[in-house]
């Protein structure tokens, strides 16, 4: 997803998730879009979106290793008075989270449609 | 008398990399029984090394891990390279301690401050604590910040790093590029001396245990990737003889494996065995600020780890700071290495502790069969006889507040839940019956 952003101009970064990592990467940015596989109990390959901003933004529920993860990372930057102006969080609904396996083949339509979605949303 | 029966089941452990389970029950003042669960080892890391060619194992390996990427990659590296008997530039071996210092930095820094703080200032998590801690935790911001710079510069990006290669590495920064990191590591040692003191200013439960600590040790430094395997029980071996004198059991309840010391018992890996066993290899800077904060050694009671911890931040930083003070980039940056058949082992320092790897490959470089052993794997059986003694004086706490001191016992030992496993569900359950 990072290297189709990247070929429409988009500036992408690949991180673990984990949360001080995170708020230091959007440090600066006015708007960030943070993409990840998340586990709500959609089904296969749905895409949601929030507003990181709000402070209803759903707990983490950990799928992967990150200590400390996304919601973490929004909870922690609103304390320190570190979240961008506009923050927004795609979760494409996975199947694995095993560290080693490729992203499931049956989530190009998913991760394409949030490509597409962020590239709109940066025009406007 | 009746005998009263309580069940202590941790559903999610919070705060461990990964999750955890927890079983305890206690019936009277015994504990009946202890399990802390963990499913899946790292066995399919070591199914999927197979067939693969040598050259691919730093990159495979540093995915079992997201927070010690670089601890799989130098185990792997070092166990492939004495295999072939692979020689590197001098250079080499001082930019992946370097590679080493930058992830100790950011890993102790995120369980310090993090992770373990949490527990110690009565907070939920490390949320709750930054609203009356800010300054705490931005200093814990920008000190994992240094430590990612450090891993990223030499690693080739931010995270799965790419460059450290068997052999060498496939690039290697400039003399400037290491240069630029001068001031905020100084920053750093200024910040990690602080974290230090401040984690003397917590307050410890009275607990101490005769642990058989193990570590690397090494002729002349404190140790990350080389040295001989050593324990506060007489043992003294090379990497070679690791499986020789130690063995996994499996152990019914969970789906890792419990290490053992052959014909003793559980044993202790990480910062604590590393401190108590190479103390004198520490810097001065860093034994001063040990003895400042009267961490004398031996260190038995696991809840000053956190102190521990700290010391080794400044270690870290110390350690980063020296090293680029002499660093001139290789001659060589990375040797050709042919393929040819051959096994090697190899122990190096995870920030959690040792982690063990075993390679064989056949003449055309791929490997045949791969071990990885990882620090918190070794840990467990260790945590559990923890928590069978510490778990006693909790009868008299409420439920809720039992499970958490439990939770903060297994958290003693920043355990790496994602490398001993998949994923460890934590399940405290209690029940109360009289008689029964």
């Amino acid at each position: 997803m990072a290297d189709r952003l990247r070929d429409l101009g988009v500036e992408a970064e690949i991180r673990s998730g984990e949360a001080l990592d995170l708020i230091e990467a959007w440090g600066g940015a006015d708007h960030v879009v943070v993409v990840d596989a998340v586990e709500t109990g959609a089904s296969f390959g749905t895409v949601r979106l929030w507003d990181g901003g709000k402070a209803s933004f759903p707990a983490d529920k950990s799928v992967s290793t990150h200590g400390l993860g996304v919601s973490a990372a929004i909870r922690l930057a609103r304390v320190l008075g570190r979240l961008p102006d506009r923050l927004q969080v795609y979760g494409i609904e996975g199947r694995r989270f095993e560290h080693g396996t490729e992203v499931s083949p049956e989530l190009k339509p998913a991760v394409e449609h949030v490509v597409r979605q962020i590239n709109a949303a940066r025009r406007l | 008398m009746s005998s009263h029966t309580k069940t202590i089941r941790v559903d999610t452990l919070a705060r461990v990399e990964g999750e955890g389970a927890l079983y305890i029950k206690l019936a009277g003042e015994r504990v009946v029984d202890v399990k802390l669960k963990i499913y899946e080892p790292p066995r399919f890391f070591e199914a999927l090394l197979r067939g693969r060619h040598f050259s691919e194992a730093p990159d495979i390996t540093a995915r079992i891990c997201g927070i010690c990427p670089i601890a799989y990659q130098m185990s792997a590296i070092h166990a492939i390279e004495r295999a072939l008997g692979t020689r590197i530039d001098p250079a080499v071996r001082l930019l992946r301690r370097l590679f080493y210092c930058g992830e100790w930095i950011e890993s102790h820094t995120l369980h310090v401050y993090m992770l373990h703080a949490p527990d110690f200032l009565g907070y939920q998590d490390a949320i709750a604590m930054a609203r009356d801690h800010r300054a705490v935790v931005e200093r814990a911001l920008r000190l994992k910040k240094i430590g990612n710079r450090i891993v990223t510069l030499l690693g080739g990006r931010e995270i799965h790093p790419i460059s450290a290669a068997v052999g060498g590495f496939y690039k290697v920064p400039r003399k400037q590029q290491l240069q630029e990191l001068v001031e905020d590591l100084k920053w750093a040692l200024d910040a990690s001396l602080e974290t230090a003191r401040w984690s003397a200013s917590l307050e410890f439960p009275d607990f101490e245990q005769g642990y058989e600590f193990v570590a690397l040790r090494h002729p002349d430094e404190y140790p990350f990737n080389e040295g001989r395997l050593v324990s506060n029980r007489g043992l003294d071996i090379d990497a070679a003889e690791y499986e020789d004198h130690f063995v996994e059991l499996h152990v019914k309840h969970s789906n890792a494996l419990h290490s053992v010391v052959r014909g003793r018992g559980s044993y202790l890996v990480g910062p604590l065995a590393r401190f108590n066993l190479n103390f004198d290899k520490l810097p001065e800077v860093a034994q001063q600020v040990a003895r400042e904060i009267k961490l004398v050694i031996p260190v038995k009671n696991p809840f000053r780890s956190i102190m521990v911890r700290g010391v080794e931040i400044v270690f870290a930083c110390a350690e980063a700071l020296r090293i680029i003070r002499e660093y001139e980039p290789p001659t060589v940056t990375r040797v050709e290495v042919p393929n040819q058949a051959g096994v090697g082992q190899a122990i190096t320092e995870a920030p959690r502790g040792i982690l063990y790897h075993r390679y064989a490959m056949d003449e055309k470089g791929l490997i045949i069969a791969a071990k990885i052993i990882p620090p918190t794997s070794q840990n467990q059986k260790r945590i559990e006889d923890d928590l069978r003694d510490y778990a006693v004086r909790l009868m008299a706490w409420p439920l809720e507040e039992a499970s958490w001191k439990c939770e903060q016992a297994i958290r003693n030992y920043d355990p790496c839940i994602s490398c001993a496993t998949h994923s460890l569900k934590v399940t405290v359950e209690r029940a109360e019956a009289d008689g029964v």
